[in-house]
């Protein structure tokens, strides 16, 4: 299994493929977003063309884009963290504590999420309702947490069962507590789940569109409604939501390359071998 | 280790907040399910008590749509599953140029699926569209995409998979990157080859997090909606309608009760195929979980 | 360690984030009045808040905009009302008015104040159920015949006036050889296809309810689904998968010689950005066969019940429904729809029909609509009537299968 020429060769002819398929509908939209609804059909196809900015400027000047993508980021970040916090508490718990319901109970964690999302909508609104919770951040992070924390605890499970007993146990004799050996020592070497646990929670949050449509309207409208305002009954806007859509992918693409450095195995070597 | 009073802090916070937040709205979907509530008419709720249930049993339209459901997840989970393994095994190898790659590869899950399933209309559009276009342009014949009955249901596959095998590959290459080189480096040491490594090695350390992407990936398949309604809206006839467009033109049209029922029976099929998968993965690996 | 740091400085950060972000409440009005409207989303909504703050300038009443897409609009008023909701102005299409007239607030009284002779007749009945105005018209749609002059001249061919014609016209047209088609439909399971299969049948003296019951399966239903059935042989390819999207591009691409369209598709037609075939497009009325029935569509707005501002709320909707704003709706520079009045003073504006190249036969065909059943289970109705009709196209189902099957979901629905 040793790293050779020949096997980054073949990799990389293998990537070809994929990163085609992968990408082919990105430049797509990404293209649409600069052409005209005239060009996005025409035929040939055009791959390179001039680009105009007129989508841009329409999705800008006619819908308070930024308020909205202020709305999308602070319920995101917030539903990022309170998965990771919550997530990492009781993965924590289920890993190293046993009860005799464990097992039932993390499947009735997982429960939650066998039903169709449709189903909630009417409990969800007169919860909030009754909270007076309609319209605002909490309502929704309290939604998009509870669609988050399912998988958040079962990914995070499986990461820390990984983690060596006898290095927490050591720091423990040294005088550390539970919750600081979790922090100081299991997270750093299941980093890698904690980062796809924060990016899915990231994006549960970023792309859901059904509860945002219902638990909002003015004040806490997320960007998925608007864009899919875009959809209108004259038929779709395609110039309009590819612009909509490509901005909207930017905040994920930061986030990802933020967190990206955290993927690595091998972050706290030294703690392990001690 | 067994349950120590410090376990139930760990716990509770997340356990409480979940059963509250979800398991009781939960509960209150199950029991509007017996109720026929139609909300045009909000003050006329009457219990009915399986009557929405067995309603189903004589549909054809419901069982067509249990069985375009199960197909369409089976296939996609399928697709999704391989694909995203394959290349999580492929980048985790220590080549440099893959890393800057990673996120090319995630950035499908970045688009929000209302705009993905509109934009892939505009590829599938059968005189328009650019893979007719090229399919022309190599002497075949353009393939009817979202039309065909049976290629529809292929096509909306497609889109799915476009969409989350990224996330599939995510989940599985945090999983391999986790394993611990020293076992993979004696392996070699000892001369076995790369697929007796993978075997025997990599599946079983891997287990829990391939079922764990098949399980979430089967629940939300099941689930899915906003793409197969963009792209066929459930056609053409019958050949897409899943249980989620039933449960949406419920839903849609005030029909609670009927919503709900739908949803209910979602949830017991989907638990049921949940629980047969675990049980046959985990119970004869004896494995943690 | 260096990770759990930057974690540590990541929280304290986020904490802040969350410290100063507002956890926002539906604002409430310390002077004046304020009133909440549930709107459409998209161009409609871009119209309204243009010139929403010269109404709000005038009267002195702020309005608060929800904005829903097309596709959920009905579902969030339903829900808002029906449990004691929190809007005080509702945007809404006319099939919804009778489900939610129990919420509605009578205008019966209010109506006379209005310069009613002024709106054609039909857009006014659009509002009512059963007797009772509950919603005032703002921006009325209708089917039309959209063909291409430049093909009909080339042909020699006059623009149709009866399904025979339309149907003659179209096969003369139909040239896939060269990708040009006759016309432009839809035959996939979207409620537009139902909608053009009724157009026919109702062409031909069918009615979809009567008397209380389904009654489609009628030898006039039966004609004029055979004549939709015959009008599929000369449309593109794969209509199968269309939409009303796709109905418009097959016109601005250039395939199609006609098509029968809404009134609010019409506009992007026009668009030179979006079409090729900008100016080049004529505008008639939908063929005749036994009747002459272009199918309605009105967006109207109306008052909730509950609200606890009906004066401010029919305010709002005298002016939403005014010369003045349908004057300036028209005006608006959307290139992707228009906003009709339901007036005649503003129809037949000479700006208007500049700015609108269908408005003589929108007017026209505004007065002489047909209306689908007002009644209360007409949504579910619906719903069947797209979903057969889906069948129907797809072959899963016969002409005489598919009418058997609407009356059936009709009667069961209705009870019967």
């Amino acid at each position: 299994m040793k790293p050779t020429r020949l096997r980054a060769t073949l990799t990389a002819l293998a990537l070809v493929p994929v990163l085609v398929w992968t990408l082919f509908p990105i430049y797509w939209i990404t293209t649409a977003s600069f052409k005209t609804e005239l060009a996005l059909y025409a035929k040939p196809p055009q791959w390179l063309f001039t680009p105009i900015l007129d989508n841009y400027t329409r999705v800008l000047t006619n819908i308070p884009f930024f308020q909205y993508l202020k709305n999308s980021l602070v319920i995101a970040i917030g539903t990022t963290l309170g998965s990771l916090v919550l997530g990492t508490l009781a993965g924590y718990g289920f890993a190293r504590f046993r009860f005799r319901a464990s097992e039932a109970v993390r499947f009735l964690v997982l429960v939650t999420r066998m039903a169709p999302r449709m189903v909630l909508v009417v409990p969800y609104y007169l919860m909030m309702q009754r909270l007076g919770l309609l319209d605002t951040y909490t309502g929704l992070l309290v939604a998009y947490v509870s669609f988050a924390l399912p998988f958040s605890i079962w990914l995070l499970v499986g990461f820390f069962v990984d983690v060596p007993l006898d290095v927490e146990e050591a720091a423990m004799i040294d005088g550390c507590s539970r919750l600081g050996v979790l922090i100081r020592i299991v997270i750093p070497i299941a980093a890698p789940g904690l980062v796809v646990a924060a990016i899915f929670a990231f994006l549960v949050s970023w792309n859901e569109f059904l509860f945002a449509l219902i638990l909002s309207g003015v004040e806490a409208k997320t960007l998925p409604v608007v864009i899919a305002g875009l959809n209108t009954d004259a038929g779709p806007l395609y110039g309009e939501m590819s612009a909509a859509a490509v901005m909207v992918m930017l905040p994920n693409i930061v986030m990802t390359l933020v967190l990206q450095r955290y993927l690595v195995k091998g972050l706290t070597l030294g703690a392990v071998k001690g | 280790m067994t349950a120590g009073r410090a376990g139930r802090w760990f716990l509770l916070p997340g356990l409480v907040f979940l059963f509250a937040i979800d398991l009781i709205p939960l509960a209150y979907s199950a029991w509007v399910s017996f109720y026929n509530w139609w909300l045009i008419r909000p003050r006329d709720v009457r219990f009915v008590g399986l009557a929405n249930y067995t309603r189903f049993a004589d549909d054809p339209e419901f069982t067509r749509a249990v069985v375009v459901t199960t197909l369409f997840t089976v296939g996609a989970v399928l697709v999704e599953f391989l694909a995203g393994l394959g290349l999580a095994l492929l980048f985790v190898q220590p080549f440099k140029f893959l890393r800057p790659i990673r996120v090319l590869l995630l950035l499908p899950l970045f688009v929000v699926p209302v705009v993905g399933a509109t934009m892939w209309r505009v590829i599938f559009h059968p005189e328009l569209g650019v893979l007719n276009y090229y399919l022309g342009a190599v002497g075949l014949a353009p393939l009817p995409w979202l039309s065909d009955p049976r290629l529809a249901l292929v096509s909306i596959t497609l889109v799915d998979a476009w969409r989350t095998i990224p996330f599939m590959f995510l989940v599985m290459y945090a999983g391999l990157e986790v394993l611990p080189s020293e076992l993979f480096e004696a392996a070699a040491v000892d001369g076995a080859s790369a697929w007796q490594s993978f075997r025997h090695i990599t599946v079983p350390l891997l287990t829990y997090i391939m079922l764990l992407a098949v399980l979430i990936r089967g629940m939300d398949a099941f689930r899915e909606f906003d793409i197969i309604f963009v792209l066929t809206g459930g056609g053409p006839g019958t050949a897409t309608q899943t249980m989620q467009m039933l449960n949406y033109r419920a839903f849609g049209l005030g029909h609670m009760g009927e919503a709900n029922a739908i949803g209910i029976v979602t949830l017991v099929i989907v638990a049921v195929m949940c629980l047969v998968l675990m049980r046959a993965v985990l119970r004869p690996q004896g494995a943690r979980g | 360690m260096r990770i759990s740091r930057s974690f540590r400085s990541v929280a304290a950060a986020l904490l802040i984030v969350l410290a100063i972000a507002p956890a926002a409440e539906t604002p409430v009005a310390a002077q004046g009045k304020t009133i909440t409207l549930s709107m459409l989303a998209g161009y409609k909504e871009d119209v309204l808040r243009a010139n929403l703050p010269e109404f709000e300038k005038k009267t002195g009443i702020k309005v608060v905009v929800d904005a829903a897409p097309f596709g959920d609009l009905y579902k969030k008023q339903l829900l808002s009302l029906s449990t004691g909701g929190r809007y005080d102005v509702l945007f809404m299409d006319e099939p919804w008015i009778p489900p939610l007239s129990e919420f509605l607030l009578p205008l019966n009284e209010r109506m006379k104040a209005l310069d009613t002779a002024d709106f054609i007749p039909t857009t006014v009945a659009s509002g009512a159920f059963n007797g009772t105005q509950y919603a005032v018209p703002v921006d009325p749609n209708v089917q039309l015949l959209v063909y291409r002059k430049d093909l009909f001249e080339q042909k020699g061919l006059k623009p149709p006036a009866t399904w025979d014609e339309l149907l003659a016209d179209a096969k003369a047209l139909h040239d896939p050889a060269k990708q040009q088609y006759g016309i432009a439909i839809t035959a996939s399971s979207d409620i537009q296809t139902a909608l053009y299969m009724l157009l026919a049948m109702w062409s031909y003296g069918a009615e979809l309810v009567d008397g209380g019951k389904g009654s489609l399966n009628s030898a006039a239903g039966k004609k004029g689904g055979e004549v939709f059935l015959e009008l599929l042989k000369y449309t593109p390819p794969n209509v199968k998968s269309y939409n009303f999207a796709d109905v418009n591009k097959a016109i601005q691409l250039g395939q199609a010689a006609m098509a029968i369209q809404w009134a609010s598709g019409a506009k992007p037609m026009e668009d030179k950005q979006r079409s090729s075939v900008a100016g080049k497009l004529g505008y008639a009325q939908v063929p005749k066969a036994v009747r002459q029935t272009p199918m309605r569509g009105v967006w109207t707005v109306g008052i909730a019940k509950n609200s606890g501002n009906q004066g401010a709320a029919w305010q709002f909707a005298t002016w939403l429904s005014g010369r003045e704003f349908g004057q300036a709706a028209v005006k608006f520079p959307s290139a992707t729809s228009a906003i009709h009045s339901p007036r005649f003073s503003v129809l037949k504006d000479p700006a208007t029909k500049a700015a609108l190249p269908y408005a003589d036969t929108l007017l026209a065909s505004l007065q002489i609509t047909k209306e689908r059943p007002r009644l209360r289970e007409y949504a579910d109705i619906q719903e069947n009537l797209r979903v057969t009709a889906g069948k129907l196209t797809a072959g899963e189902l016969t002409l005489d299968a598919a009418l058997k099957e609407i009356d059936a979901g009709t009667n069961r629905i209705l009870g019967k």
